[in-house]
């Protein structure tokens, strides 16, 4: 050993024994030296001892002395903390409105929450106080925080990544590769599409392209209305043609006939204008 | 209160009772070990290892000088509890449910499931208590099947006095039985019949803990009863709202404490705030649902009550054990009606 002890048991009798005086009030004081790396360190503590007398069974007295075995074999006396953990604090009311009473508490909690949130709805722009930025009393004095803000405000999307990575701009907003905005209008041309009812549940959409619709192709678009859980046709299905002179034949020849053992109804998915 | 969480068991728990004293308590669960634990603080004595499959149940004798555990291995072990030694195993010929000591601990009572071809029956097998226990009778002394008019036993129990042998059937009927002659007594059709209930199997039956006068059943319909040992009536029927798979009744105070919930398959398409993994706690005498204990986030297989009143051990789906001491709003509770009785009981004394 490096530092001048040749072994532990030498060490141990540097060290001199514990003394425990006995005080006035009761309570002990106990000296004791312990070695800190070649250090004398004197231990006070002063120890009150209170003895808690517990009447057992002498049956359960003496199953306490037994010796543990099986996994808990050589583990050290008292509970295990990979196997015994004490819980978390548990509330037993009993009476017969203990219904009543959690529905009150979760209806309170519910409430809190709830305020929690709208407080955190309203913000001002200008001051951050928890009215909307047109009611805001200093309005004048303070005008709009910040040019961003400002521009914001406006409801057209400014931009993507020149505003810095701070504002999420969705992804049918955002500008293409030759930096042009989206098509403002993105609603569906539905003038050349046919909605298909009382179809029979087996037929799905590769039914309808290579059988029903075949010789009305190219088709823009084949739809069969499913049952989301189940993913059982519902009996509808949306077609989009190429043309509308393609979807008013097809419409003409189908309509009222059969397929799959029932009569086709098919219609266009969006009024006509006449 | 606080309750002192067991996590000894890998998989969920099928069965924990309280020795006489109520100072140690021991498990089993589907993992082939049962574990033996002190009540008070929770630390586990020990394991008894040596099964091979499921074990569905274990007893303990009034002395805690022995305990039997049933296993699905086909077999049931007799162990010393002081220092987990496995004594004897007698061979059954299918899975064992149920183990139970006889009050006198004389005897040794074990239920065989019905599959593999075989009738689920009710074996009684003595037990050399005194003598040189590693030497047992391997024959049981009593085979009881099951009557042809009846389905299957699920669960049986010794009553307190020994004489009878209480068995819950299948289809939902409770029936005595003579424990000496195996002579059929008596039944009772106790659920199935209070609601429209498809799966009626009992599973489980305790004995009321003073005089065993009465003993309450659960079942999968939802429902326990209390049945009177002697007239064989059902005395109270408990309404509970899932599938219950274990009763018990509490000393000290009128209760009965229910556990239960839905069936495992179940257990992931639930939200635990939907209370039905709690402990319920029924007046016994008013049938009312008078409060609950939350904790286990799966259904509760088995309740313990112990033996003082003092508190009662649950094991769950989950795998946990625990141990809940009551506090005082549990002996303060009062109703009303109860108050006013003891108002005037004291008044004329």
């Amino acid at each position: 050993m490096s530092s001048g002890i040749s072994s532990w048991a030498d060490a141990a009798d540097d060290v001199p024994g514990t003394v425990v005086t006995s005080n006035a009030d009761g309570t002990k004081t106990v000296v004791s030296y312990r070695n800190n790396e070649g250090k004398l360190e004197k231990i006070t503590q002063i120890i009150k001892e209170v003895k808690v007398t517990e009447k057992v069974h002498p049956l359960v007295a003496q199953r306490r002395k037994w010796i543990k075995y099986g996994k808990e074999r050589n583990t050290p006396p008292g509970p295990d903390t990979r196997t015994t953990q004490l819980g978390e604090k548990i509330e037993l009311k009993l009476g017969t409105a203990w219904k009543e009473q959690e529905k009150e508490e979760e209806a309170l909690r519910a409430q809190e929450a709830a305020n929690i949130v709208s407080d955190q709805r309203i913000k001002c722009r200008s001051c951050g106080g928890a009215h909307f930025t047109s009611k805001c009393p200093y309005k004048d004095t303070l005008g709009p925080a910040t040019p961003a803000e400002a521009q914001g405000a406006s409801g057209i999307p400014e931009d993507d990544g020149a505003n810095g990575p701070g504002k999420y701009v969705p992804r049918h907003m955002r500008r293409d590769a030759n930096g042009n905005l989206p098509p403002k209008d993105m609603s569906r041309d539905d003038a050349c599409t046919l909605k298909v009812t009382q179809l029979n549940s087996i037929v799905d959409e590769t039914m309808l392209r290579s059988e029903l619709f075949a010789k009305y192709a190219p088709l823009a678009r084949v739809t069969v209305v499913r049952n989301k859980e189940t993913g059982e046709s519902r009996g509808i299905a949306y077609v989009t043609f190429a043309t509308e002179s393609l979807a008013e034949r097809a419409l003409e020849e189908l309509n009222g006939k059969g397929y799959y053992s029932l009569i086709l109804r098919l219609e266009w998915s969006k009024k006509k204008k006449t | 209160m606080r309750p002192i969480k067991l996590m000894g068991h890998e998989r969920s728990l099928t069965q924990v009772k309280y020795n006489r004293e109520g100072d140690l308590i021991f498990s089993v669960a589907k993992d082939s070990t049962a574990s033996i634990w002190y009540s008070s603080n929770g630390e586990r004595l020990g394991t008894l290892e040596g099964h091979k499959g499921t074990l569905w149940s274990i007893d303990v004798d009034s002395e805690t000088k022995f305990c039997a555990t049933g296993s699905a291995d086909l077999s049931i072990k007799l162990w010393t509890v002081e220092n987990g030694i496995c004594v004897y195993t007698w061979a059954a010929p299918t899975p064992v449910r149920r183990v139970s000591f006889s009050p006198d601990n004389k005897k040794l009572l074990s239920v065989t499931d019905q599959v593999m071809g075989q009738l689920g029956t009710i074996l009684i097998y003595a037990v050399n208590y005194d003598g040189d226990y590693s030497n047992q009778k391997a024959e049981p002394i009593l085979t009881i099947p099951t009557r042809p008019d009846s389905s299957k036993v699920t669960v049986a129990e010794f009553s307190q006095d020994g004489k009878y042998i209480i068995a819950g059937h299948e289809k939902g009927e409770i029936s005595k039985y003579d424990a000496s002659t195996g002579e059929y007594i008596q039944s009772v059709q106790a659920h199935g019949i209070h609601n429209e209930e498809q799966t009626v199997s009992v599973t489980d039956i305790q004995l009321a803990p003073e005089d065993g006068s009465y003993f309450i059943t659960s079942s999968k319909d939802k429902c326990a009863v209390l049945i009177d040992l002697e007239s064989f009536e059902i005395l109270k029927v408990y309404k509970a709202d899932a599938p219950m798979n274990t009763a018990a009744i509490t000393p000290l105070k009128d209760y009965v404490i229910l556990g239960g919930g839905q069936e495992a398959r179940n257990v992931t398409t639930t939200s635990e705030n939907q209370g039905k993994f709690e402990a319920r706690f029924y007046h016994k005498i008013f049938e009312e649902d008078i409060g609950r204990v939350k904790g286990h986030f799966g259904p509760l297989n088995t309740i313990a009550v112990h033996p003082d009143g003092s508190g009662y051990t649950s094991g769950g789906e989950d795998g946990f054990i625990r141990v809940h001491t009551f506090d005082n709003s549990y002996t303060e509770f009062y109703y009303d009606v109860e108050r006013t009785e003891r108002a005037i009981a004291a008044g004329t004394t």
